[in-house]
């Protein structure tokens, strides 16, 4: 029956086999696979060493243990073929649906694929293909170097591209980006944008974006209804190009658009589950300008691509007036951002062809240079947090709110641990004299209204005897006009004007953001003020996760600078302290005991099929993680299950007068908060979660599965199961019933 | 052989479930892209939790796309027709947007509004049809309604319906495109009988229309836009057959709820300019989505609990329309909105703040304060800022006598009447217990005055004391300052005390000017509660901007009223008027210290007093400025009226010149920025 089935196909592969003559080493026979797709066919073969046939005209330039690289002379495209199973990915569609213009052509098939700055346009394409270009290619042992030169816009570039022990990587680096020309400047460099890429819904798989904790998009036929696809720089926005726009507001004064997730880490990944191949893509370089692209099939083209595109350079506003309407220009950025450009795409397959396997990956990756440390304490603690004082208006100045003494501290640890509560970890905001929002803190001195700096101290002392780790929170980047001044030391954009967020609130309307180098001289002040005093439990913000470009005396500041600054800060600081960091982005994650707000879940765009726990399986088992705080959601029992989903650790954000205090001050938002009402949540929590986490302590995510029914399951590297029920029916799965919003642990 | 055809089918089957999954209806399960936004007792926004979380979003009919919809109706059996503008149809649907059938294709021209009632009678406006088709429940036409011939609906008048719902009995109310004179009200009698125009929106005469109107000529008159009444954008009509209407730019008429005799019953307190639809949901609360996408909701009395949602900035996020038409809600509380350009239907679901907050209203409106008091506690929990539940609370603890607890919370709330009856209940409590010893203590203080008095009389033991303050006293500012308690009672020879014989001098004027800048700041920002009012926020504070208006109207009125003096002859210096026009505000440094005090105390009840002793004040203050202009420049009463109308308008001019000189400057100062700004540019690179 099954010979009669593959009849056909076995026939096709007959006469392929027979034309190329190829000898079949395992005598047992071939399990070839046959896939029809649309009116192409493509047969797959297991790989055998002594024959190297060309598929779509590529030709072999390299091989190793796993994998051989194809490459094509005419646009640099690359097919990497897995030997243990035959199957591919390419960089280039194969099939054409000859339905896409000259352009677009181009830029499929093209390894790189460049826009141009001319004038005061930025969208012009540049590719390989239909612009004169020379092309020095010279062939190395794992792979290929091209010198490439577009002789019409007089610019050009190296690529570099080698194959690896785990894949793949795309190497441009900096000093062979030239520009001879003063008409045609780089705008963006995308490199192989198109790798992996299939038409419509010919291969079955997903992309996973690194949004949130991350998502993913299915490579099913969208129908065409999406026309934009996930753009987004990584590490965030740059605040040093945006421009004020006002759309949007609510009764023009109120945004009513949550922010989108930042991308913590420079990645992204594309799965064919059909044919058990994957790759997940590492940006080593560049990525702090560079942006995240997915499009899933319909916009512009049926074709299905996610990719890295690194920004060279930018057009910005520059208003030559304060009054925005009457004038602006539109100029372009002096020099281009010089960093190498590298792309480390590392490929798996079998049972590892998955987003899971990608972030198993990611995590040995990390661990391997360094950039993730192993260690840490991973013990399971509930994140308490307090707020110290606020300010509101008052006659001619402002007053202290107080929220939260450290006698108020003291009493509810101790009310805690009579619950059973006592692995805590504790962040304390608005400690420093002046309240909350008397930034930057330069010297170690506690707001009197909450008890002194003596006490403070006695308390983070008392604290850490009892097990409960309390950290002081400074945010680093963030200064307050209104108390100090923002002359000399507020971050201009490159338009030379001064950054300043509207805050929409009554006393302090407005705050600014501190040029790094005097972020990283106020933070050393304060740090080396607070651990005279025999403590040294730190907990930074700001500097964390934010990177800009910026203005300052005279000269302009990228990204990577603001990046090199912040990186040294986070460094020094944390041999210093122990330090803990709020939402850090990758390059940090070796500096911070601990990772807190990790985000849940994503920005809730339309092509964003299913969110994944990405960043949770990375760190889970290496780095504590602790999550928003839960005060704020509106759907308590769906984020207590996703907590469990995540191995994320609890967060609350505690006051002990009631939140109501705060109306007429700049934390007005906080509008749920006192002890007293999250006094019994706490310990719920606590005791739950704990249970869960005891049992998988230590060990790693292997296993995360969708499943039918809003049903997912988990499995930790000790054999650990969770079953966690979203759905609305009651669900079986390996003979377990799962309540409706209930979760089950096996072991 | 079968294996594999069993597994064909199988994995067919899995992937029609896929397709219906994505192409259909699709369940998120994320946060909410918006904010959610609700309003304080002062009417500012606040921010709260998500109250309603995107749920889901239907594209697709079976295999039909939509275009450009522009109409839904949902009924409770869980039917659905769309009106599918763009392809001239009405689709029928099940909610998971399962097609049931469509009709119409061949007889609509421009479809613009549908109405569905319960049993299943579908009313289609056709605006270039210029017609109204009903169909029966089995999509078949029934009746076609064109123009009414009736002399009432006007000659001239086109039909254009774009909007139509209808009542039980059949009468259908349509709003036509550029018809002014409002809803068309249309009985099924006789294949159409015409019954009259139903809730017309009002126009509003201003000052300055009404001015115009006396100037202008009968035809122009007639073309003044403020003349023509807003035609609604759109209505509906819940089950006991109120309408309910929306029309842009009305302020807090855009919405009404129109009884049947066509009057306005809610007043809502915010409003959004561009709405676009509207729809009744359970307990009388009523949803309107703006163009933009913002869905408000109001609670049966108008007051806004939630706005959310808002326009896709071109991130495609879920839960955001492009542009909203239509709004529906389920009887479980969903909110389904149809975005014309997207021709989709987005759907939102409650979420657990949301339904104890609905739970406790429910009860709360209903009056039963026991058991609302749980709910609202779990609400107050989640957030304790929210304004309704705290004025709700507050209520609910008065009504089990808690006043203390009550007061908190109607405070919170600005509930003033809330505030107010607690207010009133604390103080007689308070009354009731000491005032026992309140008089105890006035008669011992007044026994202990007298004898001492007596014995003051008698042994001349405050001799000293009294020397010392009577030289005090006689400190020459002091005794200044203190002429103007001489001076309120005696304007006419105060005048001349102030004109002729020096008894002030420029020096202690500033003095009482300062006092009654303090007196003013302390009474403004720390009277009662209650006085305060909405006008004054709590937590606000503008000394500088307080002190530096009356200065600079200090300034404005004595100088004009100076300039104006001296060209008519009258006698007063710079000196005399400026300290006679501040003494005139005597009564107010006497009078204010008292309603100040009094502000404390009362309730509501005897706001009166407090009303009254500011109005004898002022009018005692007006007639001081009087006197004393007439006084010091030696005009006559007729003469007097006129340099205060002189005065008047000499202030308006200035104010008037102040205002061209800043925009000139502005403009020009601005131009040389721009300039400046460029050249550097231009030569920086």
């Amino acid at each position: 029956m099954e010979i009669k089935r593959l009849k056909k196909p076995l026939c096709f592969i007959l006469m392929l086999v027979m034309c190329l003559g190829i000898s079949f080493e395992n005598g047992t026979g071939v399990s070839a696979q046959v896939k029809t797709e649309g009116d192409i066919k493509v047969a797959k073969n297991v790989y055998s060493s002594d024959t190297l046939p060309e598929i779509n005209g590529h030709n072999v330039v390299a091989e190793n243990d796993r994998f051989v690289l194809y490459m094509l002379e005419d646009d640099l495209s690359v097919i990497v073929l897995d030997k243990e199973t035959g199957a591919y990915m390419e960089s280039s569609p194969s099939y054409d649906d000859e339905k896409n213009n000259k352009t677009w052509t181009a830029a499929m098939k093209s390894a790189l694929v460049l826009t141009m700055i001319n004038k005061s346009t930025d969208t012009k394409q540049a590719d390989l293909i239909n612009d004169q270009v020379t092309k020095k290619i010279t062939y190395t042992n794992t792979g290929f170097e091209a010198v490439i030169y577009w002789t019409k816009y007089k610019f050009g570039m190296t690529l570099k591209v080698n194959l690896t022990e785990d894949g793949l990587t795309a190497f441009i680096p900096d000093e062979s980006i030239i520009e001879d020309g003063t008409d045609y400047y780089i705008g963006t460099i995308s490199i192989y944008p198109f790798m992996g890429t299939s038409y419509l819904d010919q291969k079955e798989g997903y992309m996973f974006i690194p949004d949130g904790n991350g998502a993913i998009i299915y490579l099913d036929n969208k129908e065409g209804r999406f026309n934009s696809g996930y753009s987004t720089l990584i590490y965030g926005d740059d605040i040093g190009f945006t421009e004020s726009t006002t759309a949007n507001l609510l009764w023009d004064r109120y945004e009513t658009l949550n922010e989108t997730n930042k991308i913590l880490a420079p990645i992204y990944g594309l799965a064919h589950t059909d044919d058990k191949l994957a790759f997940l893509a590492i940006i080593e370089n560049g990525a702090e300008r560079a942006s995240i692209e997915a499009r899933p099939n319909g916009i512009s083209v049926d074709y299905n691509r996610v990719y890295a595109k690194f920004i060279e350079r930018k057009i910005y506003t520059q208003p030559t007036s304060n009054n925005t309407s009457s004038g602006s220009l539109h100029l372009t950025e002096e020099s281009r951002s010089h960093s190498d450009l590298k792309i480390r795409y590392i490929f798996l397959n079998g049972d590892d062809a998955n987003y899971c396997g990608m972030a198993t990956a990611y995590r040995d990756y990390l661990l391997e240079n360094g950039s993730l440390v192993k260690g840490l304490d991973n013990s399971f603690r509930t994140r308490v947090d307090f707020m110290g004082t606020e300010r509101e208006n008052w006659l001619l100045g402002t007053k202290a709110v107080v929220m939260t003494t450290t006698e108020d501290i003291k009493e509810i640890f101790a009310d805690l641990e009579s619950l059973g509560v006592k692995d805590i970890l504790s962040v304390y905001k608005g400690w420093q004299s002046g309240g909350l929002l008397n930034l930057p803190i330069a010297k170690y001195k506690a707001d009197s209204k909450i008890g002194g700096t003596k006490e403070l101290t006695a308390l983070i002392k008392d604290a850490e005897e009892k097990g409960i780790k309390l950290y002081l929170y400074n945010n680093a980047l963030v200064i307050n006009p209104d108390e100090h001044s923002s002359t000399f030391s507020a971050v201009k954009k490159v338009n030379k004007k001064k950054y300043e967020e509207a805050t929409y609130k009554d006393v302090y309307d407005k705050l600014m953001y501190l040029i790094p180098a005097k972020s990283e001289t106020t933070l050393e002040k304060f740090v080396k003020s607070y651990t005279k005093s025999g403590v040294k439990n730190l907990c930074v913000a700001g500097v964390s996760n934010t990177l800009f470009s910026y203005f300052n005396s005279g000269n302009f500041y990228t990204r990577f600078d603001s990046k090199n600054v912040y990186d040294e800060l986070t460094a020094t600081v944390s041999e210093k302290t122990s330090l803990v960091l709020e939402q850090p982005f990758e390059y940090l994650w070796s500096d911070t005991e601990a990772f807190l707000d990790m985000p849940v879940y994503v920005s809730n765009f339309v092509y964003e099929d299913d969110s994944v726990p990405f960043l949770s399986i990375v760190l889970k088992g290496v780095m504590p993680v602790y999550g928003e705080y839960i005060n704020f959601e509106a759907n308590k029992s769906e984020y207590f299950l996703k907590l469990i989903e995540t191995g994320i650790f609890p967060s609350f954000y505690i006051t002990k007068k009631s939140s109501s205090e705060l109306i007429y001050t700049n934390s007005a938002d906080i509008y749920s908060s006192e002890y007293s009402v999250y006094r019994d949540t706490i310990k719920s929590y606590y005791d739950e979660l704990k249970k869960v986490s005891d049992l998988t302590e230590g060990a790693f995510i292997c296993g995360h599965e969708i499943e039918e029914g809003g049903l997912r399951v988990i499995t930790y590297t000790n054999g650990v199961k969770i079953y966690i029920n979203y759905g609305l029916q009651t669900v079986t799965k390996d003979d377990l019933k799962i309540g409706s919003m209930s979760y089950k642990v096996v072991k | 052989m079968k294996k594999t055809k069993v597994k064909i089918l199988s994995s067919l089957l899995l992937l029609l479930l896929m397709i219906g999954l994505t192409g259909k209806s699709t369940k998120v399960l994320a946060d909410a892209p918006y904010k959610t936004y609700t309003i304080d007792g002062y009417g500012d926004t606040i921010e709260t939790q998500t109250a309603y979380l995107p749920y889901g979003s239907i594209n697709k009919i079976g295999d039909e796309f939509m275009k450009s919809p522009t109409d839904f109706t949902i009924l409770d059996d869980g039917c659905m027709y769309i009106l599918d503008s763009g392809n001239k149809r009405v689709l029928v649907s099940d909610m998971e947007g399962n097609f049931i059938a469509s009709f119409g294709e061949d007889l609509f021209v421009k479809p613009r509004g549908m109405y569905v009632s319960k049993d299943h009678i579908c009313y289609v406006a056709d605006r270039d049809a210029k017609s109204i088709f009903v169909f029966d429940e089995n999509y078949k036409l029934i009746h076609t309604y064109t123009r009414p011939t009736e002399a009432l609906y006007g000659e001239t008048q086109d039909f254009l319906p774009i909007k139509i719902v209808a009542n039980d009995a059949g009468t259908m109310y349509v709003v036509c495109e550029s018809n002014t004179n409002g809803i068309v009200e249309i009985s099924p009698v006789d294949d159409g009988t015409f019954l009259g125009y139903f809730g017309t929106n009002s126009t509003n005469a201003t000052l300055w229309t009404i001015i115009w109107r006396a100037i202008l000529t009968d035809a122009q008159r007639a073309k003044m836009i403020g003349n023509i009444p807003a035609t609604p954008d759109n209505l509906a009509i819940d089950d006991k057959g109120i309408i309910y209407t929306v029309t842009r730019g009305e302020g807090s008429e855009s919405l009404k709820r129109l009884n049947i005799a066509g009057s306005n019953m809610i007043e809502p307190d915010r409003c959004d300019d561009v709405p676009a639809a509207v729809a009744v949901g359970n307990h009388d609360n009523v949803y309107v989505v703006s163009q933009m996408g913002y869905i408000y909701k109001y609670n049966n009395e108008g007051e806004l609990l939630f706005v959310f949602g808002g326009s896709d900035d071109g991130l495609q996020r879920i839960g955001l329309t492009v542009k909203a038409i239509a709004i529906q809600v389920d009887k479980n509380d969903k909110v389904y909105v149809l975005d014309e350009d997207k021709a989709e239907i987005l759907i939102y679901e409650t979420t657990e703040f949301a339904n104890n907050l609905h739970k406790a209203l429910f009860l709360f409106s209903k009056g039963r304060y026991l058991e609302s008091e749980e709910p609202l506690r779990d609400v107050l929990k989640m957030n304790n800022l929210f304004d309704y539940a705290n004025m709700a609370m507050g209520r609910t603890l008065y009504k089990q006598e808690l006043y203390e607890e009550a007061l908190h919370y109607a405070r919170l709330a600005k509930d003033m009447s809330g505030y107010s009856d607690s207010f009133w209940e604390i103080r007689n409590t308070w009354l009731k217990s000491n005032l026992a010893t309140v008089i105890v203590i006035i008669i011992v203080v007044w026994a202990v005055l007298k004898i001492l008095g007596y014995l003051d009389r008698r042994l001349r033991i405050f001799e000293k004391p009294r020397k010392v303050l009577s030289k005090l006293l006689d400190l020459k500012y002091i005794k200044q300052v203190r002429y103007m308690f001489f001076f309120m009672k005696h304007p006419i020879d105060g005048c001349y005390g102030i004109k002729r014989q020096g008894m002030v001098s420029v020096t202690s004027a500033n003095i009482v000017l300062a006092l009654g800048i303090i007196f003013y700041i302390i009474n403004k920002y720390f009277s009662g509660f209650l006085i305060k009012g909405t006008t004054v926020k709590e937590g606000n504070y503008d000394i500088f901007y307080d002190a530096g208006t009356i200065l600079i109207g200090l300034v404005l009125i004595v100088g004009c009223n100076y300039l104006m003096c001296t060209i008519n002859d009258g006698e007063g210096k710079l000196k005399s008027i400026y300290c006679s026009f501040i003494y005139s505000f005597a009564p107010y440094l006497v009078i204010t210290p008292v309603i100040f005090a009094l502000s404390h105390v009362v309730t509501n009840n005897e706001i009166f007093f407090i009303e009254f002793g500011r109005l004898f004040m002022w009018t005692w203050v007006a007639i001081l400025v009087f006197v004393s202009i007439r006084e010091i420049n030696n005009f006559k009463v007729s003469e007097t009226f006129k340099i205060i109308g002189l005065t008047i308008f000499t202030i308006l001019i200035a104010c008037l010149l102040a205002f061209i000189v800043y925009v000139l400057w502005a403009q020009v100062i601005d131009f040389i920025q721009a300039i400046c700004g460029e050249v550097v540019y231009k030569i920086g690179n």
